[in-house]
């Protein structure tokens, strides 16, 4: 791989008159390099090939805003280790508040944040207004509370306008932000945020679900009680909260009263590629969640060229992809911002007021890619809901799909009974908060596949005979990647780290999907290799629910595991499988109980649909309750570490249970 | 009489089934009266009333036309009890 003065061309910026961004930047790709690109598999492999001429070709492309060098595009090779231009300084928030092309034209009075309430309440704002709201915030975060680049701010945050400006005002200031979604459990909660040890916490004071309406006071009080070092409380909706909450500790505020007055433009610091950005959470089946930290650079860089390249998105387009706060693609469509693309927001319930409320928002503001689930798609599939028979969608170019395997007969579904245009079925996650596969938009959709590896990521899949670029297997990355992690918060050594990503299959990252790789280069989600399952589309960690469970005297242990159940929406139910103490039964006030702790302690995700008493858990010889095995046995499958177990016979038990038969009532 | 009080054994499954899978132990309690809303008052949403539907199809084995699911069959106690009862192939809970 090398980069020669010829090839470092001038900037090549996107044409006013084209037909989509990749065959721009495919046709600007081939005038600097000289290469002609037959089609989008020597694209591809030209990426990694090549990948500092493509990532510093695609970087001069896009228009961001940086200062400093290009070059190199990427400094060593080791996926764990490698950096992407360690020379270039940048601002997140800049690149999103002042964009380049398209968007720079339309200007300070263009819509581009457009939040929805289930109430029905509709709140509009135009770049201008964004741009203002950030700055004051900016300026009170950074003179008024001291906020330094670095420094730690979390949010318990409803999906509204206000949060994305809190969000832009910290990544303005260089802070590194996490949010949650309000509903999340207290203790799910503190597990988290104890461990970035934010200085400032923003939080709405309630939040209203399918028309119920809970404060967040008590929550608040409770992370005021847990959370070292806060010093600053800050109010997402302005509302008040109680003056005794800070006990003169903490210093309680609304948002609005927080900004400054100051007129003059806001000087956004341009900080390293790498500076951290978000930190996002992840947990497993051990242990507390995983800290993952985000840089800006790589964040920015992958998110545009996923958003151009990939989606097509400019600032013709409105995006609405359905997220709550606590999820990365609340992040991921944030970015959506530095292509110029109006964002939709919506705070509640997909179906709330009535059973088609988002059908009716993605039709009235004329959303243009709409982001969704299998989860939702099969809900109102199951619910009879035709979408087209209901409204014209005049302007959906594009559906796209995350959080779950989008089945191949949810593609015909979506043409025959929503609207007939291509469906991307994108897959990636928290850990790289981007996709490893997606679409394009200068190709047919093959019904059940993503269309698309992202571009400059060598994805393959690790078979018996070791990684390749087409089969089924475990999904890894075999070269550097800009939006890999820039590390775990608190993994000061990296150990953590790498035993996530890189200790199973040395030298690659390793994901923890199994996907299929076909020889045209696209892609199919299996499901997930290890034992995070995905519930409505929800990553849940089963660590999180045994940490509640183990409080329970009459379980004596416990393995959560997922059961593929078609009749279930979704596709997987939970299930709880509890070896009980001496002297205890499973009787239902037991079962209640324990389903209402889940409920309270972490979230309706991790409330089991079955709990199952068992004699035994399958367990290694090592001592390590084994997921995989347990879930292999019910699903009927043979069972791949059976010689690994040293109990083998809790499987046949298992697979012979009568509350885990799918034709038992439940 | 109301149907509810006419099918007490179906009147409990739907309550089981709320208690299992959304409000473990407290349905019973949140339920003043059968004809309140559930939509309104945060009993079940959407995906509720269709998890709802389905665990009602395969239990009673029976199968509830789509264009039926509206509030006026299904929100609240008193009215999936009706719709049921009603229904040509219930044959009781």
């Amino acid at each position: 791989m090398s980069e020669t003065p010829a090839e470092a061309a001038a900037p090549s910026a996107p044409s006013t008159d084209r037909v989509d961004p990749l065959t721009d930047f495919t046709r600007a790709l081939e005038a600097r390099t000289g290469r002609r690109f037959a089609d989008h598999a020597a694209l591809h492999r030209f990426s990694i090939d090549e990948a500092p001429i493509f990532w510093r070709a695609f970087a001069e492309f896009s228009g961001l805003r940086w200062s400093g060098e290009a070059v190199p595009a990427i400094s060593g090779g080791e996926v764990e280790t490698a950096r992407f231009f360690p020379a270039m300084r940048l601002n997140y928030a800049e690149n999103l508040l002042y964009p380049r092309g398209d968007a720079e034209r339309a200007g300070p009075d263009a819509e581009v944040i457009t939040g929805w309430t289930e109430a029905g309440d509709i709140v509009r704002w135009t770049r201008g207004v964004l741009r203002d709201r950030v700055e004051r915030l900016a300026r009170g975060l950074r003179d008024g509370l001291k906020l330094k680049p670095g420094d730690r701010v979390c949010a318990v945050a409803r999906n509204t306008p206000e949060t994305i400006a809190a969000a832009l005002a910290c990544a303005a200031v260089g802070a590194v932000w996490s949010s949650v979604a309000p509903d999340m459990g207290a203790g799910a909660i503190l597990d988290r945020f104890r461990q970035v040890r934010p200085t400032v916490l923003f939080t709405d004071t309630q939040f209203t679900y399918q028309g119920r309406t809970q404060p967040l006071a008590e929550l608040v009080a409770t992370l005021l009680a847990e959370v070292p070092d806060l010093r600053a409380v800050i109010t997402l909706d302005d509302a008040d909260l109680p003056a005794e909450l800070g006990a003169g500790r903490v210093a309680v505020r609304k948002m609005t009263a927080l900004g400054g007055s100051e007129d003059a433009p806001f000087d956004y610091p341009r900080l390293p590629f790498d500076h951290p950005l978000f930190i996002l959470f992840s947990s497993g089946t051990t242990g507390a969640p995983k800290c993952i930290v985000h840089g800006a650079g790589g964040t920015l860089i992958e998110h545009v060229k996923e958003h151009r390249l990939h989606g097509g998105l400019t600032g013709d387009d409105v995006l609405y992809f359905h997220t709550t706060t606590g999820w990365m693609m609340w992040n991921w469509q944030l970015t959506a911002l530095a292509s110029g693309t109006r964002v939709v927001l919506l705070d509640g319930s997909v179906s709330h007021p009535a059973e088609d409320s988002l059908l009716r928002l993605v039709d009235a503001e004329g959303v243009t890619v709409f982001g969704t689930s299998p989860v939702y798609l099969q809900y109102l599939d199951k619910a009879g809901i035709v979408p087209r028979e209901r409204f014209g969608f005049a302007a959906l170019r594009t559906i796209m799909s995350t959080g779950a395997v989008l089945h191949a007969g949810q593609f015909a579904w979506v043409a025959e009974h929503f609207k007939d245009v291509p469906v991307h079925s994108i897959s990636g996650g928290t850990d790289i908060v981007g996709c490893f596969v997606l679409g394009r938009p200068d190709a047919p959709v093959r019904a059940g596949y993503s269309q698309a590896i992202s571009l400059g990521y060598d994805v393959q899949v690790m078979t018996a005979e070791g990684p390749r670029a087409a089969g089924t297997g475990e999904l890894i990355c075999c070269a550097p990647f800009p939006s890999r992690p820039v590390g775990l918060f608190g993994d000061d050594e990296g150990e953590r780290f790498h035993a996530a990503y890189f200790a199973e299959n040395p030298g690659v990252w390793t994901h923890g999907d199994f996907l299929e790789l076909t020889e045209d280069g696209q892609a199919r989600v299996l499901g997930r290799a290890d034992g995070v399952l995905n519930i409505r589309g929800i990553r849940i960690g089963p660590a999180e629910i045994y940490a509640i469970v183990q409080d329970f005297e009459a379980i004596s242990a416990c393995l959560a595991i997922g059961q593929e159940d078609p009749q279930t929406i979704g596709g997987l139910r939970l299930v709880l499988l509890v070896v009980m103490a001496p002297g205890h039964t499973l009787d239902r006030p037991l079962q209640l109980k324990i389903k209402k702790a889940l409920k309270t302690g972490a979230s309706m995700a991790h409330v089991p649909a079955v709990i199952a008493a068992v004699e035994g858990l399958p367990t290694t010889h090592s001592g390590k309750l084994s997921e995989r095995a347990a879930t292999d046995a019910l699903a009927g499958r043979p069972v791949r570490n059976r010689d690994a177990l040293r109990n083998p016979e809790t499987l046949d038990a298992l697979a012979a249970h009568p509350d885990l038969q799918l034709t038992a009532a439940r | 009489m109301t149907q509810t009080a006419r099918d007490p054994a179906l009147r409990q499954l739907v309550i089981d089934w709320l208690d299992d899978n959304y409000h473990f132990g407290d349905a019973a309690e949140m339920i003043r009266d059968d004809g309140m809303s559930f939509l309104q008052n945060g009993i079940l949403d959407s995906l509720g009333f269709v998890q709802l539907l389905l665990f009602l199809e395969e239990r009673l084995a029976l199968q509830i036309d789509r264009s039926d699911l509206s509030p006026e069959n299904f929100d609240g106690l008193g009215k999936i009890v009706t719709y049921l009862v009603a229904h040509p192939d219930y044959r009781g809970a």
